[in-house]
């Protein structure tokens, strides 16, 4: 579906926003794009959908040039700005409708679809309320919803739930799972992770306008430490392979490597029952790898 | 063309469902704006002739197309790049023509009710009969419409807080100093000569010719004048609207 090879964009005062970036997303994937404030994502999304132009590298979009075709682009891509949405004087069910015809569809079905997502997303008691007197929350569901009535082939979201409650920020991970299963290509970013984690079947994580790692989140977290919580009210003497250790209350938190996992059982059972063993997860992974200064060149993480 | 069409047409909707509230309070402002001029401006004359009457009676409608179209339609875009609206459109799969005209539909819609009370006040007040021409309607047109694509040209390309300062300098140098309610030659011979370079005065000589058919006939210069500034406008807006960092 969307090919990136080698993108990069540098800004006219010298930004070097995206750096040789290369990724892909198929058609039925969601892929979750990862990274600190100014790492580079909106630029790259920007690009794609053709309102930045790259200065070098290549975007393939469904086999085609998204830049040289803009236009095209932006009929075949759905995509949900980090900026609110207008809609001041419009109410969320226009606002939804009328972006849904833009984007090609019928009038009837435009308004069935409408309606369903009003209702997918527990926001029908707002449906008919004027933009300006919407929560930030209820705002960014409507834009997101705006992104998604007559979804292209590629779905590209900017944070879309921000500011959204965790009950509809739940419902919303349903939609975009729902937009894959669809067949659609799905790019998310987000920071967050930890929720994003249960929609996202791969990762690319952003730094300083690079590939810092990319794979499934499962991959990502194999290989790396792993996190041993024991209910313990006194500190043990801490074996050699333990790496780093925290305590919060009566919970001690050691994080050990993988391959120490067998002996961190072992370890953790000599002194109480009450314990567990845990891969670390995205959040840890991204924190770890956003926190390594060599995370650029972490190439072992890059297929 | 199709998808033009029904890009444009949808735009106008969502652009007329957004400043519906506003129609109301642009009709005012116009109101207020043709009879501060008919009525206001009389008092600062000790005797209205036919002459200055001709000229207040056909300069009310100007200055309500320039208020609309280089004041409120560009501090709208404004209020708009702030807001997001200009970035939101960018993104949508219509034809960047298509939103240009939708806007400035929505702005030459807008500022037709004020247009014809700001004539009807003129003719009541100065008991004056209009001899409206059949170039009449197509020259306001024009009018509006360069006013409509130099102010969106201004809200496009400046910052919004420079947009709104303009457009306040705009009001005062159309409303005080330029050759709308009164002939040029009142004015200063450097103060004439930048006239004819600004639309300002082609703008009321078009509207007053067509209002009042004079023996002379209509010129064609305004008209030609105010194409090349309206397709200036145009360019400059398109150029924005277009651009990709």
């Amino acid at each position: 579906m969307l090919h990136i090879d080698n993108l990069t964009k540098v800004y006219r005062r010298g930004v070097r926003a995206n750096d040789g970036i290369t990724l892909e997303a198929a058609a039925g994937e969601v892929l979750g794009l990862l990274g600190h404030n100014g790492a580079g994502k909106t630029t790259l999304l920007g690009q794609v959908v053709g309102l930045v132009r790259p200065t070098g590298g290549r975007i393939t979009l469904l086999g085609r040039d998204p830049v040289a075709e803009p236009a095209w682009a932006r009929s075949v891509c759905s995509f949900q700005p980090q900026a609110q949405a207008p809609l001041t004087g419009v109410t969320t069910r226009q606002a939804i409708e009328i972006v849904g015809r833009i984007r090609g569809g019928g009038h009837r079905a435009v308004r069935r679809r409408t309606a369903e997502l009003l209702t997918a997303l527990d926001i029908e008691e707002w449906a008919d309320r004027p933009g300006e007197r919407l929560s930030g929350g209820v705002r960014r569901l409507t834009a997101f919803c705006m992104a998604i009535v007559e979804p292209g082939g590629l779905v590209m979201l900017d944070e879309p739930t921000n500011d959204v409650d965790p009950v509809r920020r739940r419902l919303l991970w349903e939609q975009v799972r729902s937009l894959a299963a669809d067949g659609r290509a799905v790019v998310l970013v987000t920071h967050n992770i930890a929720e994003a984690e249960r929609a996202i079947d791969r990762v690319v994580v952003l730094a300083g306008g690079r590939v810092a790692a990319s794979g499934t989140p499962a991959t990502l977290a194999a290989g790396r430490e792993m996190s041993l919580e024991l209910t313990l009210p006194a500190d043990p003497p801490l074996p050699a392979w333990a790496l780093r250790t925290g305590r919060k209350g009566d919970r001690l938190t050691v994080t050990v490597a993988g391959e120490d996992a067998h002996r961190a059982v072992a370890w953790a059972q000599s002194l109480t029952a009450r314990f567990s063993l845990n891969p670390v997860s995205l959040e840890d992974v991204y924190l770890a790898l956003s926190d390594d200064p060599e995370v650029d060149r972490d190439a072992a993480l890059v297929p | 063309m199709r998808h033009w069409f029904r890009s444009y047409l949808l735009l106008l909707r969502w652009s007329a469902i957004r400043l519906r509230y506003l129609l109301p309070l642009v009709l005012i402002i116009q109101i207020f704006l043709s009879v501060g001029i008919v009525i206001g401006f009389a008092f600062l004359l000790p005797q209205v002739d036919p002459a200055t009457a001709r000229y207040l009676s056909t300069g009310a409608p100007t200055l309500g197309l320039i208020t609309i179209g280089m004041v409120m339609a560009p501090q709208l875009v404004a209020t708009a790049k702030t807001e997001g609206t200009f970035a939101y459109n960018q993104t949508l799969p219509v034809p960047r023509t298509a939103v240009l005209g939708a806007d400035v539909t929505v702005w030459l819609v807008v500022g037709a009710p004020g247009l014809i009370l700001g004539l009807l006040v003129a003719a009541l007040r100065f008991d004056f009969t209009l001899r409206v021409g059949w170039a009449a309607a197509p020259a306001m047109l024009l009018v509006a419409l360069t006013a409509t694509t130099i102010g969106f040209a201004i809200a496009y390309a400046a910052t919004p807080p420079v947009t709104n300062l303009v457009t306040q300098l705009i009001v005062f140098i159309a409303l005080m100093f330029s050759p709308i309610n009164f002939p040029a030659d009142r004015l200063p011979g450097w103060l004439q000569a930048i006239h004819r370079v600004l639309p300002f005065e082609y703008m009321a000589d078009a509207v007053r010719d067509t209002l009042t058919s004079p023996p002379h006939g209509i010129a064609a210069r305004p008209f030609l004048v105010l194409a090349a500034w309206c397709a200036a406008g145009l360019a400059v807006t398109l150029r924005v609207m277009t651009r990709r960092d």
